[in-house]
């Protein structure tokens, strides 16, 4: 896997776990062992998909019930 | 008239506040430059993130006072060495009145600081040695002091003196920090306090003791006989209780000796001096006697609450002040009209600020388990009174209003909700709730009060009095139901159950075989020889932390001591006992906590639907995946996180498993005894816990990986997972008997603010609740803040100081916890309601 | 040598003036007010840092 911020290569095993973006998800978060950025990584595909900073949600939008409040975003 | 247009530009500025939600900026703009100054004066004193904020120091001149008297009286009883102890340090320890302040007393020498109880756990005193940032200048002085505090105490502690009688097994197990967390001493606890004994003011209850010396030391001057033998160790007690109630009297004597100081040779201002004298005449008049006004109830309560955290870390804060205080509000504003409503929310406000701003030094652990706080202090509002009839009254709805007010995270209140609740209290329930606070949390009476005469046999009357002794367990506060120590240490990680039903008792993260063997689960011919092995981890997890705790608990009186608190239980004070001695009429109200409970239940259904029913994987597979956790499953973990049923939705095949563990944990919890000879039932929730542990719990079949936060709550559904919306979640949980399957279970719902404002949303949360009320369910509390919001606060802290949310039992402010435990929180389902 | 009761911020008790409160005024970064210490009346102020002459 390569880190989206410093192009750092390895398996996906050396990028440390972090936790996952939500459990129904194949995001999770793992941390760089080179620039230590945290970045958002598709497990399916074994890719970093972005960078992800304070105040960023790597799944996009919270865990709700589409369409039945207006802060839930579909 | 430029007061009347200013007025107006302030009245449409709120408005515009309240528009956008914005209730912190609310707050400081309609509440009094009293509770400002004072609200804005605290020193923060939870952890940000696990860490202490600049500025916070540990307190060292408490324990070096307390220490001069305590070798000067060693060889005597234990609860008579620390009578003497605590005395002195009541006598000098630096003592201040803050500018506007009106409720006095403080457990520190400085507003800054922070205490901590050295003669509890000799790991905690090695740990604040080496915690960077709170070790007061010059540093290499206090460090020095430190060390030598270590030096004697090493040993000496009272969790020392407990490993010592511990089964080492039993020991090593349970400081892996695997299977649950706790310390069985009442040197970290919590105590419930009976206000209708304690209001006789010390005074009477020094005539009380004395009396009982008398007749003690006549009996032993008479015929020698066997019974008189255990009468030669009730006297150094009674004398411990005297000491420190006397020296409780002088403490707030100090306080109004300073308060007339300032009132005839420092203060310019009339009118503050006016209430520096009244604040005199309170600390002369209480806690030696009954309170006469509002402000004498307050103060008492707030020395009796000071003074227990002089002699120990209560960690939690029973309390139930609306019913308290209730009468003397409606004497001051109502009758005697004393007080105008705005002067006694001042006095309700600062009540608030003054317990917001008590700070106890934590471990790291307990301050991960729980974040952004010093402990879960969970005030009870509402309920009804032993008759029966609604316990309501205008300090109910003023200490509503004052939350709004001063925001403070801590102490949060839990409402009883009964039938008999007026809609106006109602509505102030749920302005706190739609302000963004978190609490109150909503505690359904009727169900509560059954449940704490079904497990306790507690009278009915007396049930009715329950307090929140924690976050979430109910205890009566009366002369025999009053719990005088923290029995939750009994505190379970209960995901392991069905991790090591998984593993044959092997626990794969600490590499170590934890409970029994139950045999290879390749091996199991069906669904019920895992489920059988899961009851024996159970009952396996549940029979160490029970045990444990029960020995600390006996052991108590002996290895740590509880003068003061002694001396306001009138058990105690009536035997000559220490407060903790389980033979003096404690008719028990013990419970295991529950943290990561829900887990087992998805974890249960995923194999028996998968590998039982379907036959779609082997357990060889399943096992392959967790000991990989999951990297290179990815599809078959989607498949077990999606397509297999999920806690929260209405799901029989899920429920129907969740009820059968709820019930043979209820089967054990008769089996387990306390010292009282009463039972140990379960109460599911989290604290922080599910991120705590999210390190030490490996891959579980709901999907789980090693390192991902557990669900929240103690009954809620999986962040996420409850895709059928809010009514299917309580009718999952209402699927269950919350009166004899469990002690209280734990409910969070975040909520959507914007479908809630205004009139309708009221109606809207009005009938959810009735849909909660009919479905029988204990407990249910609501965040209430948008993602936009929390998204913004994580980005940019500075500027959300003050946005609370709820993360468990507990509120704190959004910017103090974890990164993890936001996103955690961000991840709940916002339920939309309708 | 200069004691304790020599001082301003010296306010003796009542019940014995052999010992007293010393006042004193603070202001924290977040917050003002008045801290009392019990002393000795005739206790040595020489090294005080807070001794205001009476």
């Amino acid at each position: 896997m390569k880190c989206s911020a410093c192009a750092f290569e390895a398996p996906i095993g050396k990028f440390r776990y972090l936790y996952n973006a939500r459990i129904d998800s194949s995001i999770t978060m793992r941390q760089c062992p080179q620039c230590e950025q945290w970045l958002a990584v598709d497990e399916l595909l074994g890719e970093a998909k972005d960078v992800v900073n304070p105040g960023e949600a790597p799944w996009g939008k919270s865990a709700g019930i589409e369409g039945l409040a207006e802060d839930v975003q579909v | 008239m430029g007061q009347s247009t200013a007025r107006t530009e302030k009245e449409s500025s709120v408005e515009e506040l309240k528009n956008r939600r914005e209730w912190w900026f609310v707050a400081e703009k309609t509440r009094s430059k009293r509770l400002d100054y004072l609200r804005k004066g605290v020193w923060k004193k939870g952890a940000i993130g696990g860490n202490y904020a600049p500025g916070i120091k540990i307190d060292l001149t408490f324990p070096q006072l307390f220490i001069d008297k305590w070798q000067e009286h060693e060889g005597e009883a234990i609860m008579l060495q620390k009578a003497h102890a605590l005395a002195h340090v009541l006598d000098n320890i630096p003592i201040f009145i803050t500018d506007n302040s009106q409720i006095m007393g403080y457990i520190g020498s400085a507003p800054h600081n922070i205490v901590w109880h050295w003669q509890g756990i000799s790991m905690v005193n090695e740990e604040i040695y080496n915690e960077e940032g709170i070790i007061p200048e010059p540093e290499e002085e206090s460090l020095e002091i430190l060390a030598n505090l270590n030096d004697y105490w090493g040993g000496r502690t009272a969790v020392d003196k407990l490993a010592r009688v511990l089964d080492p097994e039993d020991a090593v197990k349970f400081m892996s920090g695997a299977i649950g967390w706790g310390t069985p001493t009442s040197a970290a606890t919590y105590s419930t306090k009976d206000f209708d004994y304690i209001f006789k003011g010390f005074e009477a209850i020094l005539a009380e003791v004395e009396e009982r010396m008398e007749e003690t030391e006549e009996k032993l001057q008479g015929n020698p006989s066997p019974e008189i033998l255990p009468l030669y160790d009730k006297l150094p007690r009674w004398e411990a209780m005297q000491i420190v109630l006397e020296a409780g009297i002088r403490y707030a004597e100090r306080y109004a000796r300073l308060a007339r100081t300032l009132a005839e040779h420092f203060e310019s201002d009339p009118e503050r001096r006016e209430e520096l004298l009244r604040i005199a005449e309170t600390c002369e008049r209480v806690p030696a006697k009954p309170p006469r006004n509002l402000q004498e109830s307050l103060q008492f309560d707030h020395f009796v609450q000071v003074l227990s955290r002089y002699e120990t870390f209560e960690g939690a804060w029973p309390h139930r002040p609306d019913y308290i205080h209730g009468p003397y509000y409606d004497k001051d504003v109502n009758q005697d009209k004393r007080l105008s409503k705005e002067e006694a929310l001042d006095l309700v406000g600062e009540h608030l600020i003054r317990t917001h701003e008590v700070g106890i030094f934590a471990p790291k652990w307990a301050r991960e388990g729980l974040q952004g706080i010093t402990g879960t202090w969970v005030w009870t509002m509402g309920g009804v009174k032993p008759d029966g009839s609604d316990a309501c009254n205008d300090m109910t709805v003023a200490y509503m209003q004052a939350a709004r007010l001063v925001r403070v995270s801590n102490p949060t209140f839990g409402f009883r909700w009964h039938p008999k609740v007026k809609d106006e209290v109602m509505r102030e329930c749920f302005e706190c709730i739609r302000h963004g606070l978190g609490y109150p949390s909503m505690r359904n009476d009727p169900v509560l009060v059954a449940n704490t005469v079904h497990w306790y046999g507690h009278p009915v009357e007396e049930a009715r009095t329950w307090v929140h002794q924690a976050c979430m367990s109910p205890c009566p506060t009366t002369k025999y139901g009053c719990q005088p120590m923290r029995m939750a240490s009994a505190t379970a990680n209960c995901a392991k159950m069905i991790e090591y039903a998984l593993h044959d008792g092997y626990d794969p993260v600490v590499n170590m075989q934890m409970g029994p063997k139950t045999g290879d689960p390749r091996e199991f011919k069906d669904f019920e020889d895992l489920f059988g092995a899961w009851v024996k981890q159970m009952e396996w997890l549940r029979n160490i932390l029970v045990r444990t705790v029960n020995l600390g608990r006996v052991k108590d009186p002996e290895f740590f001591g509880r003068p003061f608190l002694s001396a306001i239980y009138e058990r105690a004070v009536e035997t000559g006992t220490d407060a903790c001695d389980p033979s003096n009429g404690d008719r028990g109200n013990a419970w295991v906590t529950g943290f990561t409970w829900v887990e087992n239940a998805d974890s249960l259904a995923a194999i028996k639907k998968f590998v039982y029913d379907e036959k779609k994987y082997t357990m060889d597979e399943v096992l392959d995946a967790l000991n990989a956790n999951w990297v290179g499953y990815e599809e078959m973990r989607l498949d077990f996180v999606k397509n297999a049923p999920k806690w929260g939705n209405d799901d029989d095949y899920v429920d129907d498993l969740m009820v059968r563990c709820l019930r043979e944990v209820s089967r054990h919890s008769k089996e387990n005894r306390c010292p009282s000879n009463n039972t140990w039932p379960l109460l599911p929730e989290n604290v922080s816990g599910n991120i705590h542990y999210a390190n030490l719990v490996g891959a579980l079949p709901n999907g789980r990986r090693l390192g991902d936060a557990l669900y929240d709550g103690g009954i809620s559904p999986g962040p996420g997972l409850d895709k059928k919306g809010p009514t299917a979640v309580l009718k999952s949980c209402g699927k269950f008997d919350h009166v004899t399957d469990g002690r209280a279970f734990l409910l969070n719902q975040r909520l959507s603010p914007t479908q809630l404002s205004g009139e309708k949303g009221y109606q809207l949360w009005k009938a959810y609740m009735k849909t909660w009320a009919d479905l029988g369910l204990d407990h249910v509390q609501f965040n209430m803040v948008d993602d936009a919001t929390l998204r913004a606060a994580q980005k940019d802290p500075e500027k959300y100081q003050e946005v609370i949310v709820r993360v468990a039992g507990y509120s704190a402010h959004f910017v103090d916890i974890s990164r993890k435990t936001q996103d955690n929180i961000i991840q709940r389902t916002v339920q939309g309601l309708g | 040598m200069a004691t304790c009761k020599d001082c301003k911020g010296f306010f003796a008790r009542e019940d014995d003036q052999d010992r007293g409160d010393c006042v004193m005024r603070v202001t924290d970064p977040r917050q003002a007010y008045y801290k009392a210490v019990p002393v000795e009346a005739d206790k040595d102020a020489s090294k005080c840092s807070s001794f205001r002459k009476r």
